[in-house]
């Protein structure tokens, strides 16, 4: 059995990671299709391990995220609670889904967070987003596989340092 | 967090617990926007989170900032020779105009001798540099490299070598942001440079477009007029170039011509900024100091223009709309407009005189 220290380092630095990927500067022309790292990381954690990623986790981590972007604060952790309350709820058939139909689960779950935002934006009284706004899930769903097998190795051997016998 | 969740666990099982957690926390996101969108409480606790992720500044600062100048070490002699001989061309103009500038500065001392003027406004300039971040992609804003620490203050005016760029928003320990004068909800005081005509120009989501919906239909406009700062508002001292009029829609029906301006300043692609430091002349009440960002200047100032005097905002207006056209006769507004013209000339001479000691 893991510590709870041991299981927590890989998730706190991945997410770390995550936050510095989505302010770093990009040209403006690639800018919109910046994909959502940090809710692609979360629901990868949110699949593959139980009872850490609760839905308070996922809202500390969007408040954090929104001090970060300097966005209305909530606005991020709203999006992020409903999508991890998403992924919980169908975690046991989005776990053994195909990794293509995973990958359009995680679209679904973009679009989705997209909305929410466009949302809150025009309550808000800002200008509405271009239309390349709707082309970072697409991006993010691409982005997915690699991802889940690049955050799977970092685990396995993040495990394995842990404990060098197991 | 944890003890409730186990308490509401306890008396739910399963979904039905799972979606009660959810329904909190949507809950308490929705309180913490509309607070923050309210301004009350939130902000001055954000100014201290903000702590807390400043690293995160500095983690993604660091590598772009090292590349640069890696880049610039390699760039090759010849460019350098270039820019360095664009740049002696540049300053030699600019020394031509900052003769005339002195020429200008004396006869002005000596008019305002005659007038009996009072002490004129001495302007400092901070150096800033803008910060590679992306923040949220829905409001103009941007980040400096000056914070608390170097005595950065919420609202003090920024420019940069073309013209204004924005006001500080929010000041951190070693970061600022600025909202830039292209966000939705910002509303700038300026005035025609050729006419005194004063309006508020507008941004529009669009760092390369500026809007002036009320300007009175048979006022004097024409493309290519330079908009320059009014000083109204007591935000921005007067007389710095924002913008340049690109088209103006004199549209059958409606009572407002409206007129678009391209922003002089480079505010998609600076990366060095002036923020003003100015001596305020007497401390405004707050309502007027902030009335430069109010949300609410925008709905009222399109919606329902006529009626000018119930409004708290648009005295900016009111004042260019009455010295323009009106009543040219009171003596009043053209009394306001050349006392106007006298602080923008304070303001011009100050800049000047900055810009020699520096």
């Amino acid at each position: 059995m893991m510590s709870q220290r041991d299981r927590m380092a890989p998730i706190i630095t991945s997410l770390l990671v995550a936050m510095v990927f989505s302010i770093i500067p990009l040209p403006e022309i690639v800018e919109p299709l910046r994909p959502y790292w940090v809710a692609l990381v979360l629901i990868f954690w949110c699949l593959e391990t139980q009872g850490i990623i609760t839905l308070g986790a996922a809202f500390l981590v969007g408040l954090g995220l929104d001090l970060l972007t300097g966005s209305l604060l909530g606005m991020h952790a709203l999006g992020l609670v409903i999508m991890i309350y998403l992924v919980t709820r169908f975690r046991a058939r989005l776990r053994f889904f195909p990794p293509w139909q995973q990958a359009l689960s995680v679209l679904a779950l973009l679009v989705n967070d997209r909305i929410v935002v466009v949302w809150i934006i025009s309550l808000r009284g800002d200008s509405l987003p271009s239309a390349a706004y709707w082309l970072a899930p697409v991006v993010g769903m691409l982005v997915w596989p690699w991802l889940f097998l690049l955050l799977d190795r970092y685990r396995g051997i993040s495990r394995h340092r842990a404990h060098p016998g197991a | 967090m944890a003890r409730g969740d186990a308490v509401v666990g306890a008396k739910f099982s399963g979904q039905a617990a799972l979606t009660a957690r959810l329904m909190m926390y949507v809950l308490l996101a929705i309180v913490l926007m509309a607070m923050d969108h309210r301004g009350k409480y939130v902000p001055r606790m954000r100014a201290y989170a903000d702590y807390l992720v400043e690293p995160i500044y500095h983690v993604v600062e660091w590598p772009v900032r090292a590349l640069r100048g890696t880049w610039s070490f390699f760039q090759s002699t010849q460019s350098m020779q270039r820019r360095n001989k664009d740049l002696a061309d540049q300053l030699l103009a600019q020394q031509a105009q900052l003769q005339r500038f002195e020429a200008l500065e004396q006869e002005n001392r000596r008019l305002r001798e005659l007038l009996d003027g009072s002490g004129r406004l001495e302007i400092n300039y901070q150096f800033a540099e803008l910060i590679d971040v992306d923040l949220d992609p829905f409001s103009h804003r941007v980040m400096i490299d000056r914070g608390r620490d170097r005595d950065v203050q919420v609202g003090q005016a920024v420019i940069d070598g073309a013209g204004v760029v924005g006001q500080v928003e929010e000041v951190d320990l070693h970061f600022s942001r600025v909202r830039l004068i292209s966000d939705p909800n910002h509303a700038l005081p300026v005035q025609i440079n050729r006419t005194g005509q004063r309006t508020v120009a507008y941004g529009l989501g669009n760092t390369g477009l500026l809007s002036l919906p009320n300007l009175p239909r048979e006022a004097d406009v024409r493309e290519g007029d330079l908009l320059v700062t009014s000083g109204l508002g007591s935000r921005f001292p007067g007389g710095y170039p924002v913008a340049v009029i690109e088209t103006v829609d004199r549209a059958e029906g409606r009572m407002f011509a409206e007129a678009m301006a391209r922003p002089l300043a480079a505010l998609d692609r600076g990366r060095e900024v002036l923020l003003l430091k100015k001596p305020l002349p007497q401390p405004l009440p707050e309502r007027v100091a902030g009335d430069a960002t109010l949300e609410s200047d925008q709905d009222s100032g399109t919606a329902e223009p006529v009626t000018t005097e119930s409004q708290p905002d648009t005295d900016i207006g009111q004042d260019g709309d009455g010295g323009a056209t009106e009543n040219p006769g009171q003596d009043e507004p053209v009394a306001e407009a050349a006392d106007e013209v006298n602080d923008s000339g304070a303001d011009d001479e100050g800049a000047a005189v900055a810009e020699e000691q520096s």
